[in-house]
C-alpha cells in the first residue's frame, strides 16, 4: 500500500518527473500520427491498386492472348469449387498502343495501355464503373461506351462544319424549274466509343501560389475523337481506328490514369484479327479469403506455363512489400525515439534516487524490504509511462484527427506547401487509426519506461540503510 | 529480553580499517528504560542500528528472547524491524511528501499487503489517529511535516514509532535537534509510555540529565560498555557522559 501511496505521492510532487511524462508523451503521440498517415496512404494505395485489379486474374504469358475465351469461362462455371466461389468473371483484351487527338490545332502522340472490355461484364467484376466520371455511365455501365446528347452535340458540331465545307453549291435553277429533291439526310457515323484515362485527358496547370486551387485543364472532351494506333496479327502489322471520346476513368492512381485506355472487346478483337482471343479472364470472388484455394485450383485448370494465374495482391507484390518495409523501418526509427526519452527517465530516476536517499533508509528503518523499494521505483516507472502513453495517445489522435487543418496552418506561417496535393492526388492526406496499433504503441511505450527505471530501482533497492539515514 | 555479546562492527573507509565496537557487551530487560551515553564516535549510534536490525555484526550476536536475530533472513528482520523495533531520530525522519497522519500510517501499510491494508483501513486508522492525539497532535493530522515545529516532529515520529505496538523503542538523540524545554518535554513523553506501557526504551543520548531520568545509563568507550551493565546507575558518572 505504501508503495502506490509514494508513487502516487512522488508523481504528483516531484516536477522533475513532468519531464519523463512529456518526452514519452510526444513520443506516443508522434508514432500514433506516422502510423496512423502511414496506414492511411497505405490503405488508400492499397485501394487504388486493387481498383482495376480484380481479385484474381489469369494472364495469357504474351499479347496474342488465348482463344475460346467463352469456353474457358464455361469450364471454370462448370467447376463445382469454383463456381461456388467466383462471383463474376469476365475476358479483357490487353495490347499497347499509340494515342493521337488534336489539342488546340497541335497533333499531340502518347503511348497507352489499350484494353478491351465488355462494360456490363467488367463492371460486374468490380474496379471499373465506380471510377466513371460520368454518373450516367456509373449507373448505366451498359451505355458507357455510347455518347451523351452533350458528347453528341460536340461531336456534330465538330464534323458538321466538315460537311458543310464540301456541301456543293445549290444549282442555279432556270425560271419555273423545280428546285431538285433534297438530298436524303446524310447521318454523321460516329465511331465507336472509349473511355480514356482522367489524366490522359487533362493537365493539371502548376499553381503560382500555394493558396489558389489546383486546376485541371481539359484537352480532350467527350465527343471529340481521337485516332488509337496497334498491332494485328502474327506479323504485327500497324492498324488503327477512329474512336471517340465518351467517358473518362479516374480512379487518383496516376500509372492508371494517365495510361489506360478501354475500347469494345468485339471491336478490338476485329480491329486486331483475333476474334474470341483475349489476354486475360478477370475474376471476381465472393470471399477474398478463399483467393488461395481458387488460385491453386485455376492452376490445375490452367496447368501450361502460358497461363499465369495471380490475386491482385500477388500482381502488386514488390509496391505492397515496400509499403510494408518502409513503415516498418520508420516504426523503428521512432522506437528509438521513445528509447531516448527512456533513457532520460534512467538519468531523471538515477537523480531522484539520490534525491530520496534518506527517504528510502527511512523506509528500510521502518521495516520496507528492498524488493517493496524497488517496487516504489519500478511503479513510479510504470506510472510515468501509463500518465505519458495516455496523454499521448489523446494528443496524438486529436493531431491526426485535424492533421489537415494543422498542415494548413504550418503551411500558412511557413509559406511552405508541406503536403503537395498533385503529388499524389489526394485532396487529403488520409489517416487512418488502428486500435491495435495504438495499443502496441502504448504498450511499447510502458514497457520502455518500466524497463529503464530498473536501474535506479535495483539501485534504491541495494542502498544500505544506515549509509542512507546518514546520507546528507 | 534483548542481549548483545562480543559485538564488533569495523567500518572500511578506502583503505583505512575504523574499528567502532570492540567485544560489546549489553543486556537490556524488558520494561527498561536504558540510555547509552558516550563520546562522538564511540560507537553509540552502531550500536543501536545492530540492536534494530538495521546493520550487521562483523563478529558477536545479538539476542531476542533468547532467540538469535543478527542472522536472519532479510524478510525476517525486515518485519522485525517493522512490529518489533520503533525507531525515532535526532532529524526526525518524516517524509516530506506525506501528510502527519500518513507518515504515522507508513510503518501498518509497510506491514499490510493492499488487500490486508483495504480490510483494516479503518481500525488502523483510528490507531493512528489516537496515537496523534496521546502526542497532542491531533490538530496537525493534515499537516505535511515542513509546516510542524521540531518538538510536533519529533512527536510525529514517536507516533509512527509506536503505531505497530513495538516492544522495544530505540531512539537515536531523539532531543539533540530540540531546545531544552521540548527536549525534556520529549523525555517526559517516552517516560510515560515506558511507565504506564512497560515500553522498553533504548535512548542514545549526549544530554546527561536527560540520561539521568533513566533506568540505567550505559556509557561506551572504545567501543566496550565502560562500567558493568549490572551496575545501576550513580550520580557519580553524569560528569564524564558531557
Amino acid at each position: 500500500m505504501y508503495k502506490l501511496l509514494l508513487c502516487w505521492r512522488y508523481l504528483r510532487t516531484r516536477y522533475l518527473a513532468l519531464v519523463c511524462i512529456v518526452s514519452v508523451m510526444l513520443g506516443v503521440a508522434t508514432l500514433i500520427v506516422v502510423n496512423s498517415v502511414m496506414g492511411g496512404f497505405s490503405t488508400k494505395l492499397k485501394e487504388r491498386l486493387h481498383g482495376l485489379l480484380s481479385d484474381v486474374v489469369i494472364e495469357a504469358a504474351d499479347y496474342q492472348g488465348f482463344g475460346d475465351a467463352a469456353g474457358k469461362l464455361a469450364h471454370i462455371r462448370r467447376d463445382p469449387m469454383l463456381s461456388e466461389k467466383i462471383e463474376a468473371m469476365t475476358p479483357t483484351l490487353e495490347i499497347f498502343a499509340m494515342l493521337q487527338y488534336r489539342y488546340n490545332d497541335v497533333p499531340m502522340t502518347r503511348p497507352v495501355r489499350l484494353i478491351g472490355i465488355d462494360p456490363v461484364g467488367r463492371s460486374q467484376v468490380g474496379g471499373f464503373s465506380e471510377f466513371l466520371v460520368h454518373s450516367e455511365n456509373r449507373a448505366h455501365p451498359a451505355r458507357a461506351f455510347d455518347l451523351d446528347p452533350e458528347g453528341q452535340r460536340r461531336y456534330e458540331f465538330n464534323h458538321r462544319g466538315q460537311s458543310l465545307l464540301f456541301r456543293e453549291p445549290p444549282p442555279v435553277l432556270a425560271p419555273g424549274e423545280k428546285p431538285p429533291p433534297d438530298p436524303p439526310p446524310s447521318e454523321i457515323h460516329v465511331p465507336h466509343g472509349a473511355i480514356i484515362g482522367y489524366a490522359i485527358a487533362h493537365y493539371r496547370k502548376r499553381n503560382v501560389h500555394p493558396e489558389d486551387p489546383e486546376k485541371d485543364l481539359t484537352m480532350l472532351r467527350p465527343g471529340e475523337d481521337i485516332i488509337l494506333t496497334t498491332v494485328s496479327g502474327q506479323k504485327l502489322a500497324p492498324v488503327f481506328d477512329r474512336f471517340v471520346v465518351t467517358d473518362y476513368i479516374k480512379t487518383e492512381m496516376s500509372e492508371y490514369d494517365s495510361n489506360y485506355v478501354y475500347v469494345p472487346l468485339e471491336h478490338l478483337q476485329k480491329l486486331r484479327a483475333m476474334e474470341n482471343r483475349v489476354t486475360s479472364i478477370q475474376i471476381k470472388l465472393k470471399d477474398y479469403q478463399d483467393a488461395p484455394q481458387v488460385v491453386a485450383r485455376l492452376k490445375e485448370i490452367f496447368a501450361s506455363d502460358y497461363y499465369e494465374v495471380q490475386t491482385w495482391e500477388e500482381k502488386q507484390g514488390p509496391l505492397l512489400a515496400a509499403i510494408r518495409v518502409e513503415k516498418g523501418i520508420l516504426n523503428i526509427l521512432l522506437f528509438m525515439i521513445i528509447a531516448v526519452a527512456g533513457f532520460g527517465i534512467l538519468a531523471i530516476f538515477s537523480m531522484i534516487v539520490v534525491e530520496k536517499t534518506r527517504d528510502i533508509g527511512i523506509l528500510k528503518a521502518l521495516g520496507a524490504s528492498n524488493g517493496g523499494i524497488m517496487k516504489i521505483f519500478l511503479g513510479y516507472g510504470l506510472l510515468l509511462g501509463v500518465v505519458g502513453a495516455l496523454i499521448g495517445t489523446g494528443l496524438g489522435l486529436v493531431i491526426t484527427e485535424n492533421i489537415n487543418e494543422i498542415e494548413h496552418l504550418l503551411a500558412k506561417l511557413t509559406g511552405q506547401d508541406i503536403f503537395p496535393r498533385d503529388v499524389y492526388y489526394f485532396d487529403r492526406i488520409p489517416t487512418d487509426v488502428q486500435p491495435m496499433n495504438v495499443l502496441l504503441i502504448n504498450l511499447g511505450a510502458v514497457a520502455i519506461a518500466v524497463v529503464f527505471s530498473v536501474l535506479p530501482a535495483l539501485r534504491a533497492a541495494l542502498l544500505h540503510p544506515v549509509r542512507a539515514l546518514r546520507y546528507e | 529480553m534483548l542481549s548483545a555479546i562480543n559485538l564488533h562492527k569495523t567500518y572500511r573507509k578506502h583503505a583505512v580499517q575504523v574499528p567502532v565496537l570492540r567485544g560489546l557487551d549489553l543486556h537490556v530487560d524488558p520494561g527498561e528504560f536504558l540510555s547509552i551515553v558516550g563520546q562522538s564516535g564511540s560507537g553509540k549510534s552502531t550500536l543501536l542500528h545492530l540492536l534494530g536490525t538495521l546493520d550487521r555484526p562483523d563478529q558477536g550476536e545479538i539476542h531476542l528472547d533468547l532467540a538469535r536475530i543478527d542472522n536472519l533472513p532479510a524478510g525476517a528482520r525486515d518485519r522485525l524491524r517493522n512490529a518489533t523495533f520503533g525507531y525515532i531520530f535526532q532529524f526526525y525522519h518524516l517524509l516530506p511528501e506525506l501528510s502527519t497522519l500518513e507518515n504515522v500510517l507508513i510503518p501498518q501499510m509497510i506491514g499490510h499487503s493492499i488487500l490486508g491494508w483495504m480490510v483494516k483501513a479503518r481500525g488502523l486508522r483510528r490507531r493512528a489517529e489516537e496515537l496523534l492525539e496521546r502526542v497532542g497532535l491531533k490538530h496537525r493530522i493534515k499537516h505535511k511535516p515542513r509546516e510542524l515545529s521540531g518538538g510536533e516532529m519529533q512527536r510525529a515520529a514517536i507516533a509512527r514509532a509506536l503505531v505497530n505496538h513495538p516492544r522495544i523503542l530505540l531512539a537515536d538523540e531523539p532531543t539533540g535537534n530540540l531546545d531544552e524545554d521540548t527536549g525534556r518535554e520529549i523525555v517526559g513523553l517516552l517516560h510515560s509510555l515506558n511507565r504506564s506501557e512497560g515500553l522498553t526504551i533504548i535512548m542514545v543520548t549526549h544530554n546527561r540529565d536527560l540520561a539521568m531520568e533513566t533506568d540505567r545509563i550505559v556509557r561506551l568507550t572504545a567501543g566496550r560498555v565502560e562500567d558493568p551493565p549490572e551496575l545501576a546507575p550513580t550520580p557519580s558518572i553524569s560528569p564524564a557522559c558531557t
